[in-house]
């Protein structure tokens, strides 16, 4: 099996919507505690090799790929701000933004899939960000979160609608051209790490928690989760919708492992 | 700091459900700023994936001969030069069209001829007409000077692929003067002291800094010993390339096809007892002899180096990378001092110190400036030389400079882990040292070998 080792401790991984072998790593030195980040772009193959790689002054948290081009990186930093890089061009001219209005560590970033001309911040200032790639500027702030906002993902089919997990034990349902959240999900005792929702159902999201747990709501019930998922050893990290089956979740967390699920049967974990 | 220890907190929240709030109490103050057990040398977070780092991907050089009586005594220069050339880019697969230049460490032979026996050279190894050759000479560094003009070209953009190398044979070019010698040279003690004999600056740095006879005949023994070990247990046989050619018998007059490679100067059973014996070369109550000076021999080496980028592409594995370089000037009348002044020198400009550096091959011109050198500097005996010097493996002027890095480099390959930095140096005739600084190729990531500093009381330059 191919392996990459990067120099810095992974903190996420995307394969590009464009070319199933192109991938995008974002890394930071000492666990993003403290020091470099950089961006590697990777092209797979019998052997993986190295396209592009670019350093930044803090650790690397996330990172998306453009819907629109295939050649755009959106990246989280670690000093707040989000730097994008367009990989067609010479190391020298990259990034060819850098947008700095988060006053703390950005966490987390994710493009628009349907409209595909935007993208959401999410960061440990409590607040969400709007931006389009062509302004200098975001379009629009959410901030209602009470701790720090650790993810934002957008609703697979409705342009305006996403979801944030935070620090607050709350996830916050938005749209955006509403001026406030429209759905308050108290889904966790403890800190949400992360959300997505599910591809083939567009009311079904996932939470990640420090409470260990991954919890499934439907948004026109949220009242009761509709699955809980137990078997991490601690904080849940991540937590993604498989794109190919509606009821598969992949997770990740700070016990060193991964775990498969199938929230619509018994025994959930299928795989760890 | 106050980011980091706030970072620090904000992830540990994250563990919380398996902590009591007690403990995390106390793991909430737990980090702070400590000694950087790297040291704050720049080397330190120069990490690997610099692409505009020169890196060294193949040294290889010929068995080294005894000229007139050696392997090589009936060889043409070109024809232990192709060689080299040739398996540079057998062993890599690179397309020798792609090197932008050949540079050739010579010293003792004519100039424009030996240029043109080097273009010669490249023909017969394989190189396209397209490719161009040149030679460098600074005396005895030559050859290290030959890889440190193709590291700067690299570094200045002038090419990417280069191949630096050195080129002797002192069986058709021994040393000596042609002409006459301007007679003004009475007027200046320097420029006299430039025309000494080598043997006599031996004699002066032995006198002048009291090297006795008896640590010299030792050093020539351990060279000899040390030397014969890695022969026996195949060391050599990673960086020497197996010459064919031919050795004509002296009285017979026939001709034999022969294939060389091995160095023929070692002498395995060399003993104190014996050394002692001989008499002093170049002054009556002399201490310099024939046994504890520096062979004169056949040889030639080549080092083939690029941008590590250039290297990352070609999947080619890093054997080195060249970090610094620098030559120094001393007093001639004492030249073989060099090495003494130049590897601060350059081991400074590397940004590092002299206890970051973990081998040394120190060229053994004479025992008596590379046991001085040694002591000056306070090295550890264990780390120089450790397959022996020139003493036992011989000084071809010209080819010791690329012979060392070979023999530096794939000595570093071997050891590994422990073994990140390494220096090349050697003294220079009329009075100069010249030194150079390699990191082991694939050990920029993992900190192993890093040791603590004592004074400082900061993290390193990169972490804010």
């Amino acid at each position: 099996m191919p392996v990459f080792k990067t120099s810095f401790n992974g903190y996420s991984v995307k394969f590009s919507p464009f070319y199933e072998n192109q991938l995008a790593v974002a890394t930071a030195q000492n666990f993003g505690i403290l020091g470099n980040g950089r961006l590697h772009v990777l092209q797979l193959g019998p052997v993986i090799t190295e396209r592009a790689a670019f350093d930044t002054a803090e650790g690397v948290y996330d990172l998306c790929w453009s819907e629109s081009h295939d050649s755009l990186i959106v990246a989280a930093v670690a000093d707040g701000s989000l730097k994008i890089y367009d990989l067609s061009l010479p190391p020298a001219s990259n990034p060819i933004r850098s947008l700095h209005e988060h006053a703390r560590e950005c966490h987390g970033v994710d493009f628009n899939t349907v409209r595909k001309d935007s993208f959401l911040s999410a960061s440990w200032d409590d607040t969400v960000k709007l931006w389009t790639v062509d302004r200098p500027a975001s379009v629009k702030t959410f901030k209602e979160h009470a701790y720090c906002v650790y993810s934002a993902a957008w609703n697979p089919r409705h342009a305006d609608v996403f979801a944030s997990a935070s620090g607050d034990c709350t996830t916050r349902i938005w749209d955006v051209r509403e001026p406030g959240s429209t759905m308050i999900l108290p889904a966790h005792e403890f800190e949400i790490l992360a959300c997505d929702w599910n591809k083939y159902d567009d009311c079904i999201i996932a939470t990640a928690s420090v409470d260990k747990s991954i919890k499934v709501w439907d948004v026109r019930n949220y009242r009761v989760p509709v699955a809980v998922l137990n078997g991490h050893g601690y904080a849940v990290r991540k937590v993604k919708f498989s794109p190919h089956r509606g009821s598969v979740i992949a997770s990740c967390s700070y016990d060193m492992t991964m775990c498969l699920w199938d929230y619509m049967v018994e025994d959930a974990l299928i795989g760890r | 700091m106050e980011k980091a220890v706030e970072r620090q907190r904000v992830l540990l929240q994250h563990l919380r459900p398996s902590f009591t709030s007690s403990s995390l109490e106390d793991i909430e103050c737990s980090i702070s700023a400590s000694i950087c057990s790297a040291g704050d040398s720049a080397s330190y977070h120069r990490s690997s994936v610099f692409g505009d780092d020169v890196v060294i991907v193949a040294a290889y050089r010929t068995a080294q001969c005894k000229s007139k009586r050696g392997g090589f005594k009936d060889t043409y220069p070109d024809d232990l030069l192709a060689p080299v050339l040739r398996a540079l880019i057998e062993k890599t697969n690179v397309n020798p069209s792609e090197v932008g230049d050949i540079v050739v460490g010579t010293v003792l032979a004519p100039g424009a001829q030996r240029a043109s026996e080097c273009r010669m050279a490249a023909f017969y190894a394989g190189f396209p007409e397209t490719v161009p050759v040149r030679t460098v000479n600074r005396q005895c560094s030559s050859g290290l000077q030959a890889v440190a003009d193709v590291a700067a070209a690299i570094r200045a953009g002038f090419y990417d692929i280069g191949i630096g190398a050195g080129l002797e044979s002192m069986t058709i070019n021994p040393m000596a003067w042609e002409g006459s010698v301007n007679p003004r040279v009475k007027t200046m003690a320097q420029a006299q002291d430039c025309l000494l004999p080598m043997g006599i600056t031996s004699e002066n740095v032995a006198h002048r800094f009291g090297v006795t006879r008896q640590e010299q005949d030792q050093a020539a023994v351990e060279s000899h010993r040390k030397a014969a070990a890695a022969t026996a247990s195949g060391k050599f046989k990673d960086e020497i390339i197996p010459v064919k050619t031919k050795i004509v018998d002296p009285k017979t007059g026939d001709e034999k096809e022969v294939t060389i490679s091995v160095d023929d100067g070692i002498r395995p059973n060399a003993l104190l007892a014996d050394l002692g014996k001989l008499k002093p070369v170049f002054k009556k109550d002399g201490s310099t002899t024939a046994g504890n000076s520096s062979q004169v021999s056949d040889g030639a080496g080549a080092v083939l180096l690029m941008k590590r980028s250039v290297a990352m592409q070609k999947g080619l594995p890093i054997l080195g990378v060249f970090r610094s370089f620098a030559a120094v000037g001393v007093d001639p009348a004492i030249m073989g001092v060099g090495p003494a002044v130049a590897i601060p020198a350059a081991v400074k400009s590397a940004g590092l110190e002299l206890g970051d550096i973990d081998l040394f091959e120190i060229n053994e011109a004479f025992a008596s400036q590379y046991v001085y050198c040694r002591k000056k500097l306070e090295l550890d005996p264990e780390k120089i030389n450790v397959n022996g010097g020139a003493m036992a493996i011989g000084h071809p002027l010209g080819a010791t400079g690329a012979r060392c890095v070979a023999t530096l480099l794939h000595e570093m390959k071997r050891r590994g882990r422990d073994c990140r930095f390494g220096v090349v140096s050697m003294c220079i005739g009329t009075g100069m040292g010249a030194a150079a600084v390699f990191e082991r190729g694939d050990s920029c990531d993992d900190l192993c070998n890093a040791r603590k500093a004592e004074t400082q009381n900061f993290l390193s330059k990169d972490a804010r």
